[in-house]
């Protein structure tokens, strides 16, 4: 173990990790939005030539 | 003379914010003068009520002086009394779960408020009327939006880690909060989880990239608050927000899938005795009439509680442990769903219960010095203690008299179909496993008062009191 280690205060909350960690969920939000925005227009053209209707109940 | 100043309790010496000291039996908080501004705008911004409007904050009364005479002093709290004081190592599965959703859920809504919750350990949290409550009222401070969760780390070391080891290894592994009473480290956590525990992506995030960021950028965090480097600079709220729902999603997931234990039928198999247990329960019934002083008690060996029920009906705030995980997990269902609030169950083997442990050996108080109940209950019991343990009937009797004041115990002797069972896989070496010897045992710490046996089962039951 490096001294330096030693008196890093193992509370201290990962600070630059959960930037990391936050921009990395960040990513994956974004991808799911993404995601979700094909499922929507997948339904839509779906129920455009099926002529069915969204349940939102 | 100078006053005699007033100490703070053991456990609390780690927050320059403020402490809990006792004076004349009342339990008290102080605020210091250093925490004065965080203080004011959490009680003013609303969030201190609104947490003990939804039941998730113990509530307090302020006190207008000083009544420890330290300086420093800002303000004097004086919080509603838990009623028995548990430790993360003696909750079930979904406790420790129940415990970590409300940490998640605190620092949450705090920042509706501009506050922030500071410390993610769950000794903060205690139980109450059958559910979880936070205690530390000086673990919220205000909140900047630019800043990353400061318990991040914690509550991934206290809560997620042992719930995650438990959800993947169907074991209950309460007993290494012990040991890592902090927290257990990240990479300890990361070793002993299976590979496959990086397929879950929130799983992968919050302890092995955690965990692996951590190792490689621990020299980075020497940068100064201030620097760009540090990352104090990279947040915001809604970053914050994803941060917990993350958690909270991932916590909501787990599950104990713990493989059946021999206790998990006891009580489909004593059912099929009615008749005895009819017996019993009526007895019991006709002893608990002649006891109406009893407002605490603890039931040793509850299983799944039927008869902390009893005691519960009859408004005792009743203790109920187990050393089966699957029995307390049952019960604490059990309680959830049926909204019970005078029964606690927890976690205990008694051939070794809690120890105390932290600073001095005297931060986190043995089961022993805790428990002080006016009545105990050990039904179908000793023989697992004698005979399972091998652990002689007077040293049972002292671990009792340290308990509660009376006592209803059920001695099965050596005859029975179960006693039986239990040895034939082991020699008989418990020639004093005789009725007798258990009252001569007993008598050394208490008066026997009663004693009738149970229908024809052969089995007998005891009230007894502790000597003055």
């Amino acid at each position: 173990m490096t001294p330096h280690l030693l008196y890093i205060d193992p509370g201290s909350g990962s600070y630059l990790i959960q930037v990391i960690i936050a921009g990395a969920l960040g990513i994956a939000f974004f991808f799911k939005n993404i995601g979700r925005l094909f499922k929507n227009a997948w339904w839509y053209v779906k129920s455009f030539f099926t002529g069915s209707q969204k349940n939102n109940s | 003379m100078p006053q005699q100043i007033i100490q703070p309790i053991a456990s609390s010496f780690r927050d320059p914010s403020g402490f809990v000291f006792e004076k004349d039996g009342t339990l008290y908080r102080q605020v210091n003068d250093i925490f004065k501004q965080d203080f004011d705008h959490f009680i003013s911004s609303g969030c201190y009520d609104h947490f003990v409007e939804k039941q998730w904050l113990i509530p307090h009364e302020e006190i207008t002086h000083n009544l420890t005479g330290r300086a420093g002093w800002y303000k004097t709290l004086k919080p509603q009394r838990v009623p028995f004081i548990t430790y993360p190592y003696e909750w079930c599965f979904d406790m420790l779960k129940d415990a970590a959703l409300l940490t998640l859920e605190l620092a949450r809504e705090g920042t509706r408020f501009g506050v922030i919750l500071k410390d993610a350990t769950p000794f903060n949290v205690q139980w109450s009327q059958g559910k979880p409550v936070f205690i530390d009222t000086l673990s919220f401070e205000k909140y900047h939006a630019t800043k990353p969760w400061i318990a991040y780390r914690q509550f991934c070391e206290s809560f997620l880690s042992p719930l995650l080891l438990m959800h993947y290894s169907h074991q209950p592994l309460q007993s290494l909060l012990v040991s890592y009473a902090e927290g257990i480290p990240l990479s300890v956590t990361k070793s002993l989880l299976p590979w496959r525990s990086k397929f879950s992506f929130y799983t992968y995030l919050h302890i092995h990239m955690h965990e692996r960021l951590a190792s490689k950028s621990r020299s980075k965090e020497r940068y100064p608050e201030n620097s760009p480097l540090s990352g104090r600079q990279g947040f915001s709220e809604k970053k914050l927000h994803r941060l917990l729902d993350s958690l909270q999603s991932l916590v909501h997931s787990l599950e104990f899938k713990g493989s059946s234990t021999a206790w998990d039928q006891y009580y489909d198999e004593a059912n099929q005795r009615k008749d005895y247990l009819l017996q019993k329960r009526k007895i019991m019934i006709e002893w608990l009439s002649e006891l109406p002083e009893t407002v605490t008690a603890i039931d040793l060996g509850a299983n799944e509680g039927t008869f902390s029920f009893l005691l519960s009906a009859r408004n005792m705030a009743t203790i109920a442990t187990d050393s089966d995980h699957s029995s307390i997990n049952k019960l604490y269902r059990k309680i959830k769903q049926e909204k019970e609030k005078n029964i606690l169950p927890l976690l205990m083997d008694l051939a070794n219960p809690t120890p105390a442990i932290g600073l001095n050996n005297d931060e986190r108080n043995s089961f022993i010095e805790r428990t002080n109940c006016d009545l105990g209950l050990a039904l179908a019991l000793v023989h697992h203690l004698a005979i399972g343990k091998n652990i002689p009937l007077e040293k049972i009797a002292g671990f009792f008299e340290k308990l509660a004041n009376h006592f209803i115990i059920e001695f099965i002797p050596k005859q029975d179909e179960k006693v039986q069972l239990m040895l034939s896989q082991k020699k008989d070496i418990y020639s004093d496993y005789t009725n007798d010897n258990f009252e001569v045992a007993f008598q050394k710490y208490f008066l026997i008062k009663k004693k009738q046996v149970i229908g024809n089962s052969g089995r007998t039951l005891y009230l007894m009191r502790k000597y003055a």
